[in-house]
């Protein structure tokens, strides 16, 4: 197979552009093909570029605490635009506040993502998982 | 060094020889025909004959006189473009399109119905723009188009720019068509590459358009090739940018009876607090608006929503009736002329919705988004705020000295959807009163520095 295409961004009105920059540079060195849109990305701007680009994946980012807000709605989106079968992540600071991460990992599951990640989440585990997801999804 | 430029207009064809030393640009000689459209050739030549009186296509052959052409005749280059995602492929291959000198007949997205094949083979435009995916993207809707395309009695020439991935394939499939293969117009996300199809659209324009329409005979004649008029006039607004100083930012106006033509040079770099969302914008850019127009498309034009013909009207001291009849009759009858009071502010009016439309359409909008911090703004297209200089160009805005596009623009701040509109807040306003645009960019594809500055030094103001 060749290299797995992966769309990145921070949802929403979030600007925390750090973490976006190392988590391109991460998955990168790994092998895949990452897409990168930045910050202040929309929902449709990341299915546009996942259409044109054959993207596998879609990787979102939420760092300011309104993930549960920007997120929400994403699969059907998806689902509504032709991507049947794309691998949908989330991960950083998904709520405010303190909440267990079981509990958030269920909300955001319940939203269509495959899978959920707290911000101290080992960068090259995703990777794996990625790739393995992908392969399964194909 | 000679050089004779020469345009061939809708109307009229237009020619110039000019002497240029250096910088220096002087002017030679002037002369005007009615475009000859039964055969362009026969107009082209009565010019070149008065302008140059002595032998000009042999001193052309021998290299003594240097000759550049352009052609807008019999409606300008027709493109339709199709893409994969409207604000993506597509929008890449519009832009390619209009800087390429085309009109956009039709657009599409997706994948092509039956009803999107049926109206493309009704109305062929010259050339379909068809594009779609990065390399190494998607291949499905594209293989999906050139099928659908192969299988359909489309005629006309198809330039494929789209995933490389499947090139071979959709050569394959679209075998028994005319298909020119041009590079991916984006080959990386976000990395718009559309110089490749604008070349491909040109070189189209120049093998399989220019026979039909008479310009296969000066080719001949002279050795020369033309090019679309507004091909050559978006390379013009680029060698003004890059050659004359003070002019790094302007936008280049230009009302015809059918289409208005919008032209910006601007910088790109975002404003303090401004995120900048979508494509990358180039440094140059044209638009074209079939719909808005002073003759053909002056009806239409008249319609604008009713806010923006009210003010018009007001404006120009008209009444409703007056002016959908005056511009329902400019429809009917291009040939008008303007020939009372009355019938001049018709024209001021259409003018100036044609103006203010077709410069709103061309820029770009920044939109409030609240954000936990407080306001941040989003930019999407060009940011024309700060251009401080604006040049009516065109027969009908460069002779009209009572025309200020100022007042149409300045009531333009607010879009449909409450976006701030991104146009020129405060700026001086200039004709290209002898109507010589076309012919120096003709001359700047010989000495694009020299004929920047002769092109501005000549503006009014
Ligand atoms: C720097 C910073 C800012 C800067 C951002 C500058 C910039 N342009 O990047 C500024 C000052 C602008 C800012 C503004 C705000 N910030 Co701030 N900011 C921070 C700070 C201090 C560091 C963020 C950072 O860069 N971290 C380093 C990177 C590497 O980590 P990261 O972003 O978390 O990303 C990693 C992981 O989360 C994970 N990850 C992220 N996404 C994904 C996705 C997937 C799929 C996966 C697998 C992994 C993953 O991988 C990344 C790389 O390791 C944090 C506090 C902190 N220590 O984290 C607060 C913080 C993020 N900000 C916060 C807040 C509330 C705000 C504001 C709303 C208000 C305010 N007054 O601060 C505004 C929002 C502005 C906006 N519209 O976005 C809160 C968020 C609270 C929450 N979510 O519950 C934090 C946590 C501070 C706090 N404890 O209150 N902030």
């Amino acid at each position: 197979m060749s290299q797995p295409t992966a769309v990145l961004g921070v949802i929403g009105s979030d600007c925390h552009a750090v973490g976006n920059k190392i988590i391109e540079f991460a998955l990168s060195q790994a092998g895949i093909h990452v897409v990168n849109l930045g910050v202040m990305v929309s929902q449709d701007e990341f299915i546009d570029a996942a259409i044109e680009t054959g993207a596998q994946a879609i990787l979102v980012s939420s760092i300011y605490g309104h993930g549960e807000i920007d997120c929400n709605g994403l699969r059907g989106r998806c689902m509504e635009r032709g991507l049947d079968h794309i691998v949908l992540y989330v991960g950083g600071n998904l709520v405010i506040g303190k909440r267990e991460f079981g509990e958030v990992e269920h909300l955001f599951k319940e939203m269509g993502y495959d899978r959920v990640f707290p911000p101290t989440v080992d960068l090259s585990n995703v990777a794996q998982c990625l790739k393995q997801d992908i392969a399964a999804a194909a | 060094m000679k050089v004779v430029a020469i345009d061939i207009g809708s109307t009229w064809t237009k020619g110039a020889a000019f002497s240029v030393a250096g910088d220096e640009v002087e002017l030679l000689a002037r002369a005007t025909h009615p475009t000859t459209v039964a055969n362009l050739a026969d107009g082209f030549f009565e010019v070149l004959q008065t302008v140059v009186p002595d032998d000009a296509i042999g001193r052309i052959r021998r290299g003594e006189l240097r000759l550049h052409y352009s052609s807008s005749a019999k409606g300008g280059l027709a493109v339709a473009a199709l893409g994969l995602v409207p604000e993506v492929t597509l929008e890449i291959g519009k832009l390619a399109a209009q800087s390429a000198g085309a009109k956009l007949t039709q657009v599409f997205a997706y994948r092509l119905t039956r009803a999107d094949l049926a109206r493309l083979e009704e109305m062929p435009p010259d050339i379909l723009l068809f594009a779609g995916g990065t390399d190494g993207g998607n291949t499905r809707y594209v293989l999906a188009n050139a099928e659908a395309i192969a299988a359909s009695a489309l005629d006309c020439e198809i330039i494929y720019a789209g995933n490389r991935d499947v090139a071979d394939e959709v050569a394959a499939l679209l075998a028994g068509k005319r298909l020119t293969l041009a590079a991916n117009l984006l080959p990386a996300f976000n990395e718009p590459d559309p110089e490749p199809a604008r070349e491909a659209i040109r070189a189209v324009f120049l093998r399989a358009i220019v026979r039909g329409k008479g310009l296969d005979r000066i080719v001949e004649a002279t050795g020369v090739e033309p090019l679309p008029t507004p091909y050559a006039m978006l390379d013009y607004v680029e060698a003004i940018r890059t050659q004359v100083p003070g002019w790094e930012a302007f936008m280049l106006l230009d009302v015809g009876g059918a289409t208005t033509d919008v032209y910006s040079a601007c910088d790109s770099t975002a404003e303090p607090g401004v995120v900048v969302r979508g494509l990358p914008e180039p440094p140059v850019r044209r638009t074209v608006e079939g719909d808005l127009g002073l003759r053909v498309s002056a009806a239409v034009t008249a319609q604008a929503e009713p806010a923006t013909l009210d003010a018009a009207l007001t404006r120009a001291g008209l009444s409703a009736e007056v002016f959908a009849e005056a511009a329902q009759r400019r429809a009917a009858s291009p040939e008008i002329l303007a020939d009372s009071e009355a019938e001049r502010w018709v024209d001021i009016a259409l003018a100036g919705l044609c103006v203010a439309q077709a410069c709103e359409r061309h820029t770009g909008r920044h939109q409030p988004v609240h954000t936990p911090e407080g306001e941040v703004r989003v930019q999407t297209g060009r940011n024309l705020k700060t251009v401080g200089k604006v040049i009516g160009s065109g027969g009908w805005l460069g002779r009209q000295a009572d025309f200020d596009p100022r007042p149409w623009l300045a009531g333009r701040v607010l879009d449909a959807r409450g976006r701030q509109v991104l146009l020129p807040r405060r700026f001086d306003y200039y004709r290209d009163e002898d109507n010589l645009f076309p012919l120096l960019a003709n001359l700047a594809r010989a000495c694009p520095r020299a004929a920047a500055r002769a092109g501005v030094a000549r503006l009014k103001q």
